[in-house]
């Protein structure tokens, strides 16, 4: 038997057929939906600091965009491979999906690592990807994102090409540009706060107070913070928080069983979301193992880091008390691991579900610039409450009425919304 | 689920809000503040005293309502750094403006969003103060309610309005009157923490405009009986449209709840016509001049003939019949409308008098004190029933019983600098030894805007000094309407202990029951003295003018006496004097 390397967009496709299959979609629907409805592949020659010209690689896919416009970020990667960006276009369809969205999914990506690129060298290759697919993209076309490795700054150099290109001002053809240069209010906080939001929304559900839970965070990064923060305000209490540590090259776990004091953790975190050790440990936090987040006695998870976080080996870490895990990251959970979770009665708020906050304050930049009026943050996160919570009652509900797991569940949800535009469109 | 405070869980809010079973739910955590745990209470003694259903086709109850808990007045404090502000001494409408850019804690924007979604009726966004509506410091009118007519089509837009409405109220607690009314009480500013409450206005859309056909203050205790009323049989002031017209003190019609037949001791018909409510206040459903920073934004005041043109005078008006010099029952006829009520309180088509008299007395009994009620009710235009009287607020009221007694004689010393036999209160004073008064030889009605300033100046000298005094002035203290009087806050004469209201040719108005001014004046001991020019007993101008002004100008001086005033009164009989040497 050949052992064969992970592959994210075999693995897309057989969610898909399987829950496809349970909704009975006809065979010309399913060849729609699980590949990419456009791709572009495109040669990319930039200029370096030393006056050479290197040629990378990039790649645009559109999934799917029968209810709006692709939405999908661009990542910077040395080891971006074309079937990782259909795989994450396929899962913005969902998410977009899931979350009601007037919006199809897609990605994008180029082969390099900006660690050993200069910001000029950057600038040069957002500026080529940009010139590569300015037909194809825009406000009502597709809408770009940052990603792994790209920012605010790589978004603001390509909507300027963008605009250059076109002769006029299209702050909507791309989001996550920075507030004040067509950014929203609101998206820093978005993600993590859906998270909560979500997470709430199922407390309330298993009859649970937030004030008698406690938490173990994987992460503390910008979701996870944002996650911490809010949690915390509805009456949780956080006692473990993990996170990576760049000069020892390994994650730890820094644990107060009463309580983390986030405020003060905050305060001896890098912005990468690394903690300081010593000053953890001099602020009386137990250091733990960075795996050692999973095994905390608690009644919720929030892996909000990596992905395959929660494997076939780890989850029986997982102690009984765990009645809730909310995915902040992508893909925390390998499908080993989530069988063992639906054996368990484990109530999983999915990734795509949990957090989609992200996508749904950039669909709200959006919109905002595309009417070149923004909003104050009251309205904006008004508007992502109301909307995340709308797309989890809807999973809940129909987990509940059709006794599905909760991802199957949004799964079911989002294939059969976009299985739907494509036929109301007449595509299939 | 609920959330908890002390002992007692109320719901959380339900984002079906109107579709929900729940009509009192809570945002966030912490406190209620005392108007919506008076409200929490009503609910409660409504429920239990049967009183909900009690008359056929009258409901009554609490409008539906949710309150954003002192909680979250904190975290919107601290979230936005607003102490170092909200302690400044600025203007109010800086203070407003500071708010009003703050951003809401994130938990609880969803809620408000849901809840703005499904409604689009005006909303009241009515503060809830930790220190507000005890007993002993009512904070009556001290902070801001604002009306939101909530009907613009976009969500957005009516998020927006509410959002602005809410931050307003909090700012209002860093208002200068609240800081001046915290300072008279010796409490700290700080202490205070902001409930707030978001409740549907009762009241039916006319045109333009949004109201409740009657609005309504009962008080259990009487400071004025006329005719056979006493004291213990209570008082009723009812007007049209919203009830701002009574707290403010303007004109309304005022009543015994067991002699809903007398009408108040006017002259003449005419005298009548002339002296009852002719502008009423409603929210303003057209869109307004934008100004957040204003508690007025939204409320517009119309005339009567606007009343008419929206069908609502068949229960609340009479007739002058100028033929017969007479008020003639109802709106057959035509002829200048008087707002007597009459309709709703001769004829038996409402029992609303019956109601009255019954959540009077229950609630007095419930509560085993003295108390004024708000509410609001709304009517079928046509036949009177249905009807609903949506139950707006409960204060207890504070009365004196300690046994002072005034001798008629006592009123005609020859050392009375002022006697009345209109006087509210009760008790000695010996301590006073300031008087400021309006100087009736330059007053003009048409000035009382600018002697409320100069009036301000001399309580906040005489404050900072500590020193309490006497005011004297002309028409209603505190009237909104600058025609009827002088139209100060309770802050700019909180200093005064003794306020004497007189009349003169030009300013002859009845005595003022206005609420918000007058529940203050009770909760802080002041005593109360209306004296008419035309009466039996006068104010000794002459010795006033002797004495050598401490300051003066063009319309107010401030006389510093040699030795203390007697005030005397006495609360059982409401005679009263003040003794000078």
């Amino acid at each position: 038997m050949v052992n064969r390397p992970f592959n994210a967009f075999v693995m897309a496709q057989s969610q898909f057929d399987k829950i496809a299959d349970s909704l009975g979609l006809d065979q010309a629907t399913k060849d729609l939906l699980r590949n990419p409805i456009r791709e572009y592949h495109f040669s990319l020659p930039v200029r370096m600091d030393d006056g050479s010209f290197k040629v990378f690689q990039g790649y645009r896919v559109q999934h799917n965009d029968a209810r709006g416009p692709a939405k999908g970020g661009i990542r910077f990667h040395p080891q971006e491979t074309v079937d990782t960006v259909r795989a994450l276009a396929m899962w913005m369809t969902w998410k977009c999906a899931v979350a009601d969205l007037p919006l199809g999914g897609g990605k994008g990506g180029v082969i390099c690592d900006p660690h050993n690129l200069s910001m000029t060298e950057q600038q040069n290759i957002c500026r080529a990807y940009v010139r590569q697919v300015v037909r194809d993209i825009g406000p009502i076309r597709d809408v770009p994102a940052p990603d792994v490795m790209t920012t605010g700054q790589h978004m603001l150099w390509m909507v300027d090409e963008y605009e250059q290109i076109h002769g006029g001002r299209y702050p909507g053809a791309i989001t996550g540009k920075p507030v004040g240069m067509g950014g929203s209010l609101g998206r820093t906080e978005a993600t993590g706060f859906g998270v909560v939001f979500a997470l709430r929304e199922a407390l309330k559900e298993l009859g649970i107070r937030p004030q008698d839970t406690t938490a173990s965070v994987q992460g503390f990064g910008n979701v996870a913070q944002y996650a911490v923060e809010l949690y915390q305000q509805i009456g949780g209490t956080v006692i473990a928080v993990s996170c990576w540590d760049q000069e020892a090259q390994r994650a730890h776990t820094f644990r107060r069983k009463d309580g983390i004091d986030f405020a003060e953790l905050r305060g001896i975190t890098d912005r990468f979301g690394g903690i300081s050790k010593p000053q953890a440990a001099n602020l009386g936090y137990e250091v733990l193992p960075g795996e050692a987040w999973i095994a905390q006695d608690v009644d919720i998870l929030l892996p909000c880091a990596l992905e395959n976080s929660i494997t076939g080996e780890s989850v029986i870490e997982i102690p009984k008390r765990v009645k809730i895990i909310a995915e902040g990251a992508n893909g925390p959970t390998t499908p080993d691991a989530d069988h063992v979770l639906r054996e368990r009665g484990i109530f999983v708020i999915p990734d795509f579900l949990a957090n989609a906050g992200g996508v749904t304050c950039s669909y709200l930049e959006q919109v905002q610039s595309n009417m070149n009026y923004f909003w104050e943050k009251d309205e904006v996160l008004g508007k992502l409450d109301v909307m995340m919570t709308s797309a989890f009652v809807a999973v809940s509900e129909m987990a509940r009425k059709r006794k599905l797991y909760m991802r199957d569940a949004a799964y079911t949800i989002a294939i059969a919304r976009v299985a739907q535009a494509c036929k109301d469109r007449g595509w299939v | 689920m609920s959330a908890q405070t002390g002992t007692i869980r109320y719901p959380a809010f339900d984002r079906k809000f109107f579709d929900s079973d729940e009509d009192f739910t809570v945002i966030g955590g912490g406190e209620l503040g005392g108007k919506a745990l008076g409200l929490a209470t009503a609910k409660r003694i409504i429920a239990d005293s049967g009183l909900a259903d009690a008359f056929a086709g009258l409901a009554v109850g609490i409008p539906r309502l949710t309150v954003l808990r002192t909680d979250v007045f904190e975290q919107f404090m601290a979230q936005n750094d607003l102490s170092e502000i909200a302690d400044a001494d600025l203007p109010d409408e800086r203070i407003a403006h500071a708010f009003l850019q703050g951003e809401l804690p994130p938990l609880i924007v969803g809620d408000l969003r849901a809840l703005i979604a499904r409604i689009t009726t005006p909303l009241a966004v009515r503060s809830s103060s930790l220190l507000e509506d005890a007993l002993q410091h009512p904070f009556a009118g001290v902070y801001a309610t604002k009306m939101v007519p909530n009907n613009q089509s976009a969500i957005n837009d009516r998020f927006k309005k509410l959002v602005e409405a809410i931050k307003f109220v909090w700012a209002s607690t860093f208002f200068r009157d609240a800081k001046r009314y915290m300072r008279t009480i010796e409490r700290d500013i700080r202490d205070e923490r902001m409930a707030v409450i978001i409740q549907e206005v009762v009241g039916e859309r006319f045109n333009d405009r949004f109201y409740p056909i009657v609005s309504g203050v009962v008080r259990t205790h009487n400071f004025y009986p006329t005719g056979p009323a006493r004291h213990e049989d209570g008082v009723v002031n009812l007007a049209l449209g919203l009830g701002k017209s009574i707290v403010d003190g303007g004109v309304t019609w005022t009543y015994s709840p067991r002699y809903p037949h007398h009408a108040p001791p006017f002259a003449s018909p005419r005298d009548l016509l002339h002296n009852t409510q002719t502008q009423l206040w409603a929210v303003n459903m057209q869109p307004a001049c934008y100004d957040p920073v204003s508690e007025s934004e939204y409320l517009v005041q119309v005339g009567l003939e606007d009343a008419e043109r929206d069908d609502v005078l068949r229960f609340t008006a009479s007739t002058y019949d100028a033929g017969a010099d007479r008020i003639a029952l109802g709106t057959g006829r035509d002829g200048p409308r008087a707002l007597t009520f009459g309709p709703l309180l001769e004829l038996s088509d409402v029992p609303l008098n019956p109601l009255i008299e019954r959540l009077a007395m229950t609630f007095k009994d419930a509560l085993d004190c003295d108390v004024e009620i708000e509410f609001a009710l709304t009517l079928d235009r046509q036949s009177g029933l249905p009807a609903r009287l949506g139950f707006l607020q409960v204060r207890p009221m504070m009365v004196a019983d300690e046994q002072i007694t005034v001798e008629e004689a006592a009123l005609h010393y020859e050392r009375a600098l002022l006697a009345s036999d209109l006087v509210l209160g009760n008790g000695e004073t010996t301590s006073i030894i300031d008087v400021v008064y309006v100087k009736p030889a330059t007053f003009d009605a048409k000035h009382t805007q600018a002697i409320a300033v100069e009036i301000e100046r001399f309580n906040a000298a005489l404050v900072a000094e500590q020193r309490n005094y006497v005011i004297i002035g002309f028409g209603r203290w505190g009237s909104s309407d600058p025609w009827l009087g002088i139209p100060v806050t309770w802050p700019q004469i909180s200093g005064a202990r003794v306020i004497v209201e007189a009349t003169l040719p030009d300013m002859n108005v009845d005595a003022s029951q206005g609420s918000h001014f007058f529940h203050n004046m009770i909760s802080f001991g002041v005593q109360y003295f209306t004296v008419r020019h035309a009466g039996e007993f006068a104010i000794d101008w002459d010795w006033l003018d002797r004495q050598p002004a401490t300051v003066e100008t063009e319309f107010v001086r401030q006389v510093h006496l040699d030795a203390p005033l007697t005030v005397r009164v006495d609360g059982h009989c409401g005679r009263g004097v003040i003794l000078h040497g």
